[in-house]
This record gives C-alpha cells, structure tokens and sequence, in this order.
C-alpha cells in the first residue's frame, strides 16, 4: 500500500480549473466548469453553496470517484486513487453494511487494505472509542440511532488514519442539537491532529463555526464563487450568534450565496435559522 | 414444538380425510388403496430393502444434481448480474433450454451422457439450473448503489465489491431460488429416471404401475418421493436462516 507516516498531519489539495460534464457530450449536464481551489495542508474548509452547485461532485473529484474531464486534481501532489489511503471519506447517508456488525463496518476500510483481523478487530474498536460508540461494537446498523450510525460512518472514514477527510453534508439528516454536538466533537478531533478537512454543508452557522475559509459556489455549472477567511479564535463555541465578527462573516457569506444564486438561498436560509437557534 | 404439533393435527387431518375417500367412494385397491394398505405395504417394502434400495440411488442423484445445477446457477447468475453483455449473449440460450420440456429433452441427454449416473445428475441439474441463475442474476443487480460506491471508496475492485456486497445482499433472493431448485431437483431425478435408468423411486413408480399392478407401492414411492422433497426444502431453509442475517 502507501508510505504514510503515523502523523503526516494533512496533506495540500488542488483543484485545478477542472470541468465535470455527466451524459453525452453537447447533451449532458454540465456539473462544474473552470472550477479552481487550493487547499492548504491541514487546513479546516468548508464549502457551501445552493443544491445542484456540484459541491459533492467536487468531493468525489477528490476522493477519486469520478475523473475530471477537464482540468486536473491533485492530493499531496499526485491524482488522487480509490483505496490509496490518503483520503477518508463520509457521506450524507451512513452508508453502513447492513449485516455487518458496526465494528465490522468500520473495520472495513482495513479489511480492503489487507490488514489482518486481530489488528484491525484492534484498531477498529478505538476508533469507535474516539467517536463515542465504544458500546456499539456488536450491534447491526439497523439497530443504531440515525446519529450513531453517522458517527459509526465517521470512526470508518478516520480509521486508515487518512491525511484528508472529505465530509459530505454528513450531519444534515441529524436534529439540530445533536449536529452542534457534532460539530463541536468534529472541532476537537480536528484541533487535536490537523488533517486537510473538507466539509460540504448547507448551514452558514455551521460554516462559520468550523471552517478556516468558506468557500462558496455557484450553482450549475459549479465553480468559486467567493472565498471567506473565517478568522475567529478556536476553539470556537458551539454558539456563535453573540459574537459580533462571527455576525459580520454570516453576513458576508449569505451575500455571497445571494449573490451567486439569490432564489435558491430562501429555502435553507429558513433550515439555517431553526438550526442556529 | 408448537410448529411439529400442527404438523401432526394436519397430517392426521389428510390420512382421516383420504380413508373417508375410500370407504365412501368404496374404490378398488388398484385404484386407491386405503392408508393402512399402503402403511402395511410401505412396512414389507422396507423390509425386503426394495425402498432403500431404490431410495439411495434417488437421493444421490437429487443431492448431485441440486449441487451441480445449484453451483452453476449461482455462478452464472453473478455473471448475468454483473454484466450486461453476457446477459445478452447467455440468456436467450438460458431461456430457449428452460422453454423445452425436460421430459422431451431427457431421452436425447441420456444418449448424449451415457445413460448413466452423470447422465441423470446432468437432466437434473439443467431443470435446478434456471430458477437459482434468475434470482441470483436479479438478486445481485439488486445491491444498493450507495454501499457499492461506498465500497469503491475504499478502493475496493469488482471482485471485492461481489464477495462483500452483491452476493451477501442477493442471498434472501438466491435462497428463494433454492427452495423453488431443491423442489425441482426430485422431479429432475424421477424424470431422469425415466429416460432410462434400472433402480431409483421413479423406476419404481413404474414397476408398480405398469409391472405388478400394485398401486400400494406405487403410492409408497410417491410418498417417498414427497418425503424427500420436505426434508431437502426443511434443510435448504434451515441453511438460510443461519446464512441470511435478518
């Protein structure tokens, strides 16, 4: 497999003016265009845009799921490839393998890479230990809570150690007490090894309570649209709402989204107020 | 022990019902024999060993038949599943063969095979063969796309993404094929018999038939048959409540 040290920390990410274009060509839908982003080495971003924006598009660029059309995207330097080790990746949905056990489920990504079943029995129940589930270890999926299983999800795309982690909107099924608890839980495992996050979300509170910079995107085609330096001291509270800089930044980043698609901000512009209150 | 006591009331239920049949309707015994005849018979035929005798080769040829028929189904049906193209290709062939009766079909293979046991565990897995390869074919097209980008995420190939989601997630379907399979392997062996064999139940079936004109055996061997029929269908049950993981 790869050469990656025990702590790399994160590893820089590029995407280069690449285009992703689904269906045939002069017919298809066209997901992004000229799309460009630089990600720096263990840097905490978030990107943020309207639905249909090819936000996770661009989060399977990255992963490797799916080959640019135009345009090229490096991790650390090289293409990124499936099973490489270098990218964790968790999406929306918990995705979990219904008749495995939730250790099983988060032991998989070992299990792909070759490592033996008593290292990753091992390996696998601290990673459930660092996501709070070290009681789940032999209950199934179905047997889980809608934000156990996302955690689950979680300590799976973490347990190959990996110098990236991609999150897809991984909390926007959960109740909104339940995603702060998260995200403030996504903080400290951050704060606590600086890997390169990417997060895609729908919430500007969450955005600004999480990101180093909140990229915001245009919808279809996608590409930047603005880029906003989120410079708030961390660790940062769960609440921001007191805090006048944090005002000023969701201020610029709903501008932002209005500016890059204004119809489409009123429908989660709502979902965002109920889930900052 | 719930489920083995209505087992017992029904099938004291169909013996009182099929003894009313020939008292009522007074039948001659060549015609239908009342239970305790055939009971009475069923007892001599297992002490001379003609049933055993017969019974053993019946049931290696369905426990043959049944794996072949069954394994080959299973492979062919990942195949169909996984691709498009040999879809294509195979299932007219697969279609056109279970279109022609078996029983039309049985003679020319056991010329073909040599009239032997391979010859009769070949027309017995060709009827087994073609409910388990469509259940698997649709059973593994069936597999959530999401777990299967979820497991190409994890660098995962074709082959890993069979043996970790599409086969695990196919077996309720497969086993459905199976139970239909395993019940068709014991009329592939009787129909195999028939094409030509000298022992087994269905050799049987038409020595009492047409030979001695003694219908108590005859339903002997058909009770025989059916017997068999419900342990295999029990244990290919049993099997897939340890397997498939509710």
């Amino acid at each position: 497999m790869s050469s990656i040290p025990d702590n790399p920390g994160g590893l820089p990410v590029v995407v280069d003016a690449v285009g992703v274009r689904f269906g045939a060509p002069g017919d298809g839908v066209e997901a992004l265009a000229e799309c460009s982003l630089s990600v720096a080495s263990g840097s905490f971003t978030v990107v943020i845009g309207p639905n249909g924006c090819g936000k996770s598009t661009l989060l399977r660029l990255v992963a490797g799921l799916l080959a640019p059309t135009r345009g090229s995207v490096t991790v650390g330097g090289e293409p990124p490839r499936p099973g490489d080790g270098r990218v964790g990746l968790a999406f929306q949905q918990p995705r979990l393998v219904p008749w495995r056990s939730t250790l099983a489920n988060v032991a998989l990504p070992l299990e792909l890479a070759g490592v033996g079943p008593p290292e990753r029995r091992e390996r696998a129940r601290l990673a459930l230990e660092r996501v709070g589930l070290a009681g789940a270890a032999t209950l199934r999926p179905r047997e889980l809570s809608g934000g156990m299983a996302q955690r689950a999800a979680l300590a799976r795309a973490l347990i190959g150690n990996p110098p990236v982690l991609l999150l897809d909107e991984p909390f926007s099924a959960l109740d909104a007490l339940t995603r702060e608890t998260f995200n403030a839980e996504l903080q400290g495992l951050w704060l606590e090894r600086r890997r390169t996050v990417i997060l895609v979300t729908h919430s500007v509170p969450e955005a600004i309570g999480l990101a180093d910079r909140v990229v915001v995107m245009t919808p279809r085609p996608g590409k930047v649209a603005r880029i906003v330096e989120v410079g708030l001291p961390r660790p940062r509270p769960a609440d921001l709402m007191g805090d006048p800089r944090a005002a000023e930044l969701t201020a610029e980043v709903r501008e932002a989204l209005t500016d890059a698609h204004a119809l489409e901000l009123r429908p989660w512009a709502q979902v965002d107020g109920e889930g900052a209150a | 022990m719930r489920r083995l006591g209505a087992g017992i009331v029904s099938l004291a239920a169909f013996l009182v019902a099929w003894k009313l049949v020939t008292v009522i309707g007074g039948y001659p015994e060549y015609i239908l024999p009342a239970p305790e005849v055939v009971a009475e018979r069923a007892l001599r035929a297992i002490g001379s060993g003609v049933l055993w005798e017969h019974t053993a080769v019946t049931l290696l040829e369905i426990i043959l038949g049944f794996a072949v028929g069954a394994g080959a189904a299973i492979l062919t049906g990942i195949a169909l599943g996984k691709s498009v193209l040999i879809e294509r290709v195979l299932s007219p062939y697969i279609v056109a063969a279970q279109a022609v009766p078996i029983l039309a079909l049985a003679p020319l293979l056991d010329i073909w095979f040599g009239g032997g046991l391979l010859a009769r565990v070949v027309i017995c897995a060709l009827i087994v063969f073609f409910p388990i390869a469509i259940a698997t074919m649709v059973g593994i097209r069936a597999a959530d796309p999401l777990l299967a980008e979820m497991l190409r995420s994890l660098g995962a190939d074709a082959a890993q993404r069979t043996r970790l989601l599409e086969v695990p997630s196919a077996l309720p379907v497969i086993f459905g094929g199976l139970r239909v399979g395993v019940t068709l392997a014991v009329i592939g062996a009787v129909v195999a018999e028939w094409a030509g064999a000298s022992s087994g139940l269905g050799v049987l079936i038409n020595i009492a038939n047409q030979g001695l004109f003694d219908t108590p055996l005859m339903f002997v061997a058909l009770a025989t048959l059916a017997i068999i029929g419900l342990a295999f269908y029990g244990l290919v049950v049993m099997v897939e409540r340890r397997l498939v993981v509710q």
